[in-house]
């Protein structure tokens, strides 16, 4: 059985683009990369946008396809079920909030099948609720009560998309860092743009991990907040 | 400064509390769902009221309870939804009660789908339910002015004793970008007529039953000259460009500003290319369009739909310039095929 990782996080925390990201990592070392959108909420801005990439960077993207793309109906991608009982290198991307609760209720039983896998929680402090850590302990529990599995660490992914900077980068994560101190969790990235890599101090480098923004519509980057 | 990262739909709900909403009545629809999340988990928290109404039917005519006591309160919903709730905005309209009420757009007609649209133009700018009325119509662009037009709207509500309809793309009330919160509104207006309560006074009453047809000519020709004040004072647009443009692009939402990416495009290319956004879609910024006839050759209406804010501006624009159309439906375009449309029909009116 191969590695199995699960990306949960509140409504916009980033999570489809960090496993769109760690997907395309995957596939470099594995023939076998399955990223899996189960993103029951909303459909605009899913990890499904970037299918054209994902298969060309070799990763297999299952998700609700063809007409049910934009049916606004809770849809998961029936073939999960076998796949995750295959040997595979498995990526999931699971709905924002309690709906994904729902999702990893369901497929709780064949995460533990599994044996190893990595439980991620993706914050970005600068996302209503999630610079509270009420609300993040709130949506641990429910995650972890609907799976029956515990998270394994943590994903720190403080942005503000085209307006992220060092600075921001650095007190975003500090807060992270807080909070995963009271839930005792590691934190086991620091997810950043290039741009910002370059510019980290050298003692972040050892979890500090590359992302480029797949999912982020062309005509925004570059253009300026105003208008 | 205080930034938050927010998808639209985020920020316009937090704005609509910073401006002193308390009262929030909805029926979920995607893609404007989040607005009554984020309304549902913030509201009871500063002694506001969220309901999920049973329907739409009974959601707008809970705004119509809530407005009347004076309250600032909203409703938001998409197209099929605001089909339904368009019964209850004739009677606010009628019974001059301010409120907000929020079209996070999809396509139709029908069920249609979820993707964007700007296909309920008409059903916003032109009243929408029955009888002689109008709801003044805000169209944000960035995820900052839908925070920003939903403060904007309640002032607009309150001073003119009106519905104001916010209408924006379902893209944008999706699309996550840092938004400056706002300062909390403090300055309130008077409401003597609202329901309050009324020891020592005479009793207020807000009906809109009215049995003589002098009294009901009288109450239209009211609301009439409050819709002429509004012409006059409200319209509101943002121009890009248009001093040496010889075509000049109208477009409102999210679409504008990828337009404006185009319009810089299309300069390279050597045509002189412009944008007249509409921030106001009623009242309708005629004005903005009739001052640009004089200086441009084609005016070009770009609109994520068959054609519809093209009628107002061929009204504005008096026959002076020809008036082009180039629409999508259910797709937000690239700025890349927008370049290729505004550089099309350059070549074809020769310039």
């Amino acid at each position: 059985m191969g590695s199995l990782a699960i990306f949960a996080g509140g409504f916009g925390s980033g999570k489809s683009e960090v496993a769109v990201n760690f997907a395309i990592d995957m596939a470099k070392r594995s023939q076998k990369t399955i990223l899996a959108d189960l993103d029951l909420v909303n459909p605009f801005f899913a990890s499904r946008d970037a299918k054209e990439k994902l298969i060309n960077k070799n990763v297999r993207l299952v998700a609700p396809g063809g007409k049910l793309a934009f049916g606004d109906v809770p849809n998961l991608p029936t073939e999960i079920i076998a796949l995750m009982k295959q040997d595979n290198d498995m990526l999931i991307d699971l709905a924002g909030d309690e709906v994904g609760s729902l999702v990893i209720g369901y497929l709780s039983k064949l995460v533990i099948g599994r044996g190893n896998y990595e439980f991620y929680l993706v914050i970005n402090p600068y996302r209503p609720f999630a610079g509270e850590l009420e609300s993040i302990k709130e949506l641990r529990q429910l995650l972890e009560k609907a799976g029956l599995i515990k998270f394994t660490g943590i994903i720190s992914n403080p942005n503000m998309v085209e307006e992220t900077n060092l600075d921001l980068v650095l007190k975003g994560h500090r807060r992270v860092v807080e909070f995963a101190g009271e839930l005792e969790l590691p934190v086991k990235y620091l997810t950043v743009e290039e741009r910002v890599y370059n510019c980290l101090p050298h003692e972040y480098h050892n979890i500090a991990k590359i992302i480029e923004l797949y999912l982020r519509p062309g005509w925004l980057l570059g253009s300026g907040g105003g208008m | 400064m205080n930034k938050v990262l927010m998808k639209g739909n985020e920020a316009l709900a937090e704005g609509a509390i910073l401006a002193g909403c308390r009262g929030f009545f909805g029926y979920p629809i995607t893609p404007s769902s989040e607005i009554a999340e984020y309304m549902a988990r913030k509201l009871p928290k500063i002694g506001g009221i969220f309901v999920q109404a049973e329907s739409e039917l009974a959601a707008i005519n809970m705004v119509y309870g809530g407005a009347s006591t004076g309250t600032r309160v909203m409703t938001a919903s998409s197209g099929p939804g605001l089909s339904l709730k368009q019964e209850g905005i004739s009677f606010i309209s009628e019974a001059e009660l301010p409120c907000l009420i929020v079209n996070i757009s999809r396509g139709g007609p029908g069920l249609g789908g979820i993707q964007p649209s700007q296909g309920d133009y008409f059903q916003a700018t032109r009243g929408g339910g029955h009888g002689d009325y109008h709801t003044m119509v805000l169209a944000p662009a960035s995820t900052q002015e839908m925070m920003d037009f939903a403060i904007l709207g309640y002032e607009l509500a309150d001073r003119y004793r009106i519905p104001v309809v916010i209408m924006a793309e379902g893209t944008l009330g999706n699309l996550m970008e840092p938004v400056i919160v706002r300062d909390e509104v403090t300055n309130f207006v008077e409401k003597p007529w609202a329901i309050s309560g009324c020891q020592g006074r005479k009793p207020n009453i807000v009906n809109t039953l009215h049995l003589t047809a002098e009294e009901l000519e009288g109450r239209n020709r009211h609301l009439f000259s409050k819709y002429e004040d509004i012409q006059m004072n409200e319209k509101r647009a943002e121009t890009f460009m248009v001093e040496d443009a010889d075509i000049v692009v109208v477009a409102f939402g999210l679409l504008a500003r990828v337009i404006k990416r185009s319009v810089i495009d299309a300069r390279k290319h050597g045509v002189k290319a412009g944008l007249i956004r509409p921030m106001t879609l009623w009242p309708f910024p005629d004005e903005h369009i009739k001052a640009v006839t004089d200086t441009c050759k084609v005016i070009l209406s770009m609109e994520i739909s068959m054609g519809q804010m093209i009628q107002d501006i061929r009204l504005a624009a008096e026959g002076r310039v020809p008036v082009e159309f180039y629409g999508r439906i259910g797709f937000l375009p690239n700025p890349e095929e927008l370049t290729r449309e505004i550089l099309a029909v350059a070549e074809r009116k020769g310039l």
